[in-house]
């Protein structure tokens, strides 16, 4: 217990002392004939100061979108496509990894397709689907969707042959060493893609946002209206509030994950 | 070629077991009568049915690697050949709870295969094995990894468990002395390709103590005899 306590306040420590230097060195004048340059000049950068300032602005009902609604807006998208991806990809992984014909005849498309930066395919996906909520989703989908297909490919490609006989012998048919042998055995590697599937889906969405506009609201979409008022305070916000989803939805999986895995030797203090 | 030339027949609720050096086809011997390998030629029979695909009706198979699935409890691995049979609930826990008394693992039937020893998890593998009551068990090499003491003590447990119910058994192992201690009939392989190059029959009575069995000089007289032949297949050829 007392470890935990430490590694904690060893964390806060390290938090304030980011914040303090921040605020501090962005706040001392240099040596300069020129008036009002800094060392580290909070035009580029902000100070936390400033941008707690602009959340609370950003927060209050004085704004017309508020970061609350920008904020569950991404957290929406990244989460839909999180869904999508790990459902289809799943699925897909499995019948691919389990059937070596399919897996054949698809493999150049997949490669392709996988190969592709998907940020290429943001203005066709705007084109096709809109600015709203919908482009972003397919976005963070396309992407998830190979994490999950690969990993899950490669788990139901790996079960143990032993076990599956073994289900055979106790008189497993077919469905039922599906559901009882490979499911199981190829989920630990499907959530071993969870966590970077979900930073990926977020990474998708707020690029989606960059070009979606107004309609489609969101962190992205704060960003590149700050970018547009050359204003860093708001900037930092979104960034910030981007680094916060993203810790509470990697926390979320591995909750999850311990739950789901419990009976692998790593959670066992915590089953 | 892993065998050559192997034919032998297995009776109704006999203990067989194969020996011979590594690599010398036994666990293939094992694997086309449970289907698993298909021989190039010649045929396995049971009750005159030939054996076309993996796992024939009836036959239940204990692997030497563990098997045991690690995301089902000991209770759930146990009851999962019931499940498959479309075994009612309870039906499915009365047996269960038969199979753990009888395997001594009270007590862990919430425990993960994880937290358990290799010992532990072979019983768990052989009980989900004989749950199901197959009228044949195929045995290969079930503990040849582990320590001698686990090994006996599962050794008495497989024996009591097969006095009560006698299903026919194929063990296979490269230790003689598990061989003569649990079989009716010893088939002694050479090496690789194997062929049979003896077919003992142990003249030690029933039931067996399986440790105080070894001190008597019936055991060690069958066991000398088999070694002698065995002993040659394990020299090396020309030394």
């Amino acid at each position: 217990m007392s470890g935990r306590v430490s590694v904690l306040g060893w964390r806060l420590v390290i938090l304030v002392t980011i914040l303090a230097a921040w605020e501090f060195l962005t706040g001392v004048k240099a040596v300069s004939r020129t008036p009002g340059l800094y060392w580290i000049d909070p035009f580029f950068i902000s100070r936390p100061s400033a941008i707690a300032a602009r959340f609370a602005f950003l927060a209050s009902d004085q704004v017309r979108l508020s970061i609350w609604q920008m904020a569950l807006s991404t957290v929406q998208s990244t989460l839909w496509g999180f869904l999508a991806g790990v459902g289809s990809g799943f699925v897909v992984g499995l019948v691919l990894g389990r059937n070596d014909r399919l897996a054949r005849i698809f493999e150049p498309y997949i490669i392709a397709f996988n190969s592709l930066p998907r940020i290429a395919l943001v203005p066709l996906i705007t084109m096709v689907f809109g600015f709203g909520i919908l482009a972003k989703v397919v976005l963070a989908w396309t992407i998830v969707f190979f994490i999950v297909f690969f990993n899950t490919f490669q788990g139901a490609r790996s079960v143990d042959a032993e076990l599956i006989h073994s289900a055979r012998f106790l008189g497993a048919g077919e469905r039922q060493i599906v559901r009882s042998v490979i499911i199981p055995s190829a989920l630990g590697w499907t959530f071993a893609a969870l966590t970077p599937s979900i930073s990926f889906a977020l990474i998708g969405v707020v690029v989606g946002e960059f070009l979606g506009g107004e309609s489609g609201g969101g962190l992205g979409y704060l960003i590149i209206q700050s970018l547009g008022t050359l204003n860093a305070a708001d900037m930092m916000v979104a960034l910030l509030s981007l680094g916060a989803i993203g810790i509470v939805m990697a926390l979320g999986i591995k909750q999850l994950e311990r739950r789901l895995l419990r009976w692998r030797p790593e959670y066992r203090e915590r089953a | 070629m892993a065998v050559d030339d192997v034919s032998f027949d297995v009776f109704d609720g006999e203990f067989v077991a194969l020996v011979g050096p590594s690599g010398c086809g036994k666990s293939t011997i094992l694997n086309m009568i449970g289907g698993l390998v298909t021989p190039s030629a010649g045929t396995v029979e049971i009750d005159g049915v030939r054996v076309t695909g993996v796992a024939p009706p009836d036959v239940g198979y204990v692997f030497q690697k563990d098997t045991v699935f690690p995301w089902r409890t000991v209770a759930r691995n146990i009851a999962v050949g019931l499940e498959y049979r479309g075994v009612t609930r309870d039906e499915q826990a009365r047996r269960v709870r038969e199979a753990i008394a009888l395997a001594g693992l009270e007590g862990f039937e919430d425990a993960f295969p994880a937290t358990l020893s290799g010992g532990m998890r072979q019983r768990v593998a052989l009980m989900r094995t004989l749950v199901v009551d197959p009228a044949m068990l195929l045995m290969d090499e079930p503990f040849g990894a582990l320590d001698t003491h686990t090994k006996i003590n599962l050794h008495a447990e497989l024996l009591a468990l097969w006095n009560a119910r006698r299903q026919t058994v194929v063990f296979v192992t490269h230790d003689l002395s598990e061989a003569i201690t649990l079989a009716d009939r010893v088939v002694v392989m050479t090496r690789r390709p194997g062929r049979i190059k003896m077919v003992h029959d142990v003249k030690l009575p029933r039931p067996r103590d399986v440790i105080r069995l070894r001190e008597t000089d019936d055991y060690a007289r069958e066991y000398r005899r088999v070694w002698h032949v065995l002993g040659e297949e394990f020299a090396e050829r020309g030394a």
